[in-house]
């Protein structure tokens, strides 16, 4: 039994396998539902919903029409996406002993979550969509929105990156003469049973889902939580994809996200041939590239974006409270801003829905989409060796010197 | 614990996020002199994996093993 629990919980997951895992069971998701994985639209709903239940007047939004704003979260498939994704992480987070109450010793990051958040959360609603649906599963429905806004958050994550570095902004840690002792570990553990339970709960929901006849919610609920799972496990995060390549010269995430779209895209072009699926294709535009700079910019400052966000809040990360609180301001203010400040002329109103399918047919897409990703590759193995070249170059004058 | 050189210096680094607890690493390594020995204490999920690694691939070389404490992780490095 050990040796099958310890490699499961005890370690993380390697990031490529989980990016392939996610990359083909979110083209599967759209095969069977024709959405796709997307988390940031849900938030926006969710700020509608608040909004609602404060009694503000909504229905003339043009934003939450384009969203559909309709019922409750807990009816809507992407509700279940989130919600999945939550309990997911959750429960792999128990099963593994793994939560704790872990409070940032800098205070300032509070106010960096909260302030990150909302700008990450109004710049992925502005070119709709996050890391995911004009990001990771953008890419695989071969809509162009997806490649401006990887584009436009590289450099948004670029300018986070050097804000991060500056002794105000990272602040300075307590570095004490000698050993400390760690903290004591508690010798009963009992997380893993909570998890278990939690587990044998959503469990019995999702087949109270496909007993009803409600396959949709089932679904979501279904991919929501192999979705949370592999996020956790993976400790995937593509706030550091970019980052830290720029950060510490770290490339492993972001060349496993690359390896999960590629792998996405094939299977995509080849269940939209096969079932004649019409891919999900958003609107081209500037707001698609000023959204994701702002979007690129936000996520640095908060640790994190909206998807990794969820996972570190269910290990008890709780800088990531206002981080949430954030995104869902951020995303809620958007859809406020997109007509009654001008928001959609200025920015939105020029662009065209441009797929790459329709422009340059499956085999055209196809190689455009694997050589965009291969280049992305080849930029990102590039910025390493480029970053490591600086620091040796940097300690021979150090050594010179002294 | 099984008996190790007695560390230099600590870095407790509970509660900070990712990536935070590598930065402030790396820092502290760099300060240091050559030889003398960093205690990391750290529980964010996402430095378990990149502190060792990019202490690592920064030419810093760990004393031994990580050691798993509960919901924390205990590094030692080699400035």
């Amino acid at each position: 039994m050990k040796t099958i629990i310890q490699p499961i919980f005890q370690r993380y997951w390697n990031p490529y396998v989980v990016l392939l895992i996610a990359g083909i069971l979110s083209a599967l998701y759209f095969g069977l539902t024709s959405t796709v994985w997307a988390v940031t639209g849900e938030f926006t709903r969710l700020g509608g919903d608040l909004l609602k239940l404060f009694g503000v007047d909504i229905s003339g939004w043009q934003y939450y029409d384009m969203v559909h704003l309709q019922g409750s979260t807990w009816n809507r498939p992407d509700g279940w996406i989130v919600w999945g994704m939550f309990a997911g992480a959750l429960i792999m987070v128990l099963l593994s002993n793994n939560f704790k109450i872990r409070r940032p010793q800098q205070k300032r990051r509070y106010v960096q979550g909260l302030v990150g958040g909302i700008i990450a959360g109004f710049g992925a609603r502005l070119a709709l969509g996050c890391n995911l649906a004009a990001f990771f599963t953008g890419v695989p429905q071969f809509s162009f929105h997806s490649w401006i806004f990887i584009v436009a958050t590289g450099i948004g994550t670029y300018f986070g990156a050097k804000l991060t570095k500056t002794r105000w902004w990272k602040g300075r840690p307590t570095l004490t003469k000698g050993a400390a002792k760690p903290s004591t570990v508690k010798k009963r553990i009992i997380q893993p049973y909570i998890g278990s339970a939690i587990a044998i709960v959503y469990i019995g929901l999702m087949i109270y889902f496909f007993a009803t006849d409600q396959q949709l919610l089932g679904f979501g609920a279904l991919f929501g939580l192999a979705f949370g799972i592999l996020i956790e496990r993976g400790q995937i995060c593509f706030t550091s994809a970019f980052r830290d390549l720029f950060l510490v010269g770290r490339s492993v995430m972001a060349k496993a996200i690359i390896v999960g779209m590629a792998i996405s895209s094939i299977i995509t072009v080849f269940i939209i041939s096969v079932y004649d699926l019409t891919p999900i294709t958003q609107i081209a535009a500037l707001s698609t590239f000023v959204g994701g700079v702002l979007f690129g910019l936000g996520i640095v400052m908060a640790s994190g974006c909206e998807t990794g966000m969820m996972y570190r809040l269910m290990e008890g990360q709780v800088l990531f409270l206002p981080v949430f609180a954030g995104n869902i301001i951020g995303a809620t203010f958007l859809a406020y801003a997109w007509d009654h400040l001008g928001v959609y002329n200025v920015l939105a109103k020029g662009g065209t829905k441009i797929n790459l399918l329709d422009s340059i047919g499956p085999v055209g897409a196809i190689i455009a989409t694997l050589a965009m990703l291969g280049i992305l590759y080849a930029l990102t193995i590039f910025q390493e060796k480029r970053y490591h070249r600086n620091l040796t170059m940097k300690r021979g004058v150090k050594t010179h010197a002294s | 614990m099984q008996a190790e050189q007695e560390a230099d210096f600590t870095l407790d680094l509970r509660g900070e996020s990712c990536p935070y607890p590598v930065i402030y690493t790396l820092e502290a390594l760099q300060g240091m002199n050559k030889g003398e020995l960093l205690q990391v204490i750290t529980d964010c999920p996402g430095s378990f994996r990149n502190v060792p690694e990019e202490a690592i691939a920064h030419g810093y070389t760990l004393a031994q093993d990580p050691v798993k404490n509960g919901q924390e992780y205990l590094f030692y490095i080699y400035a």
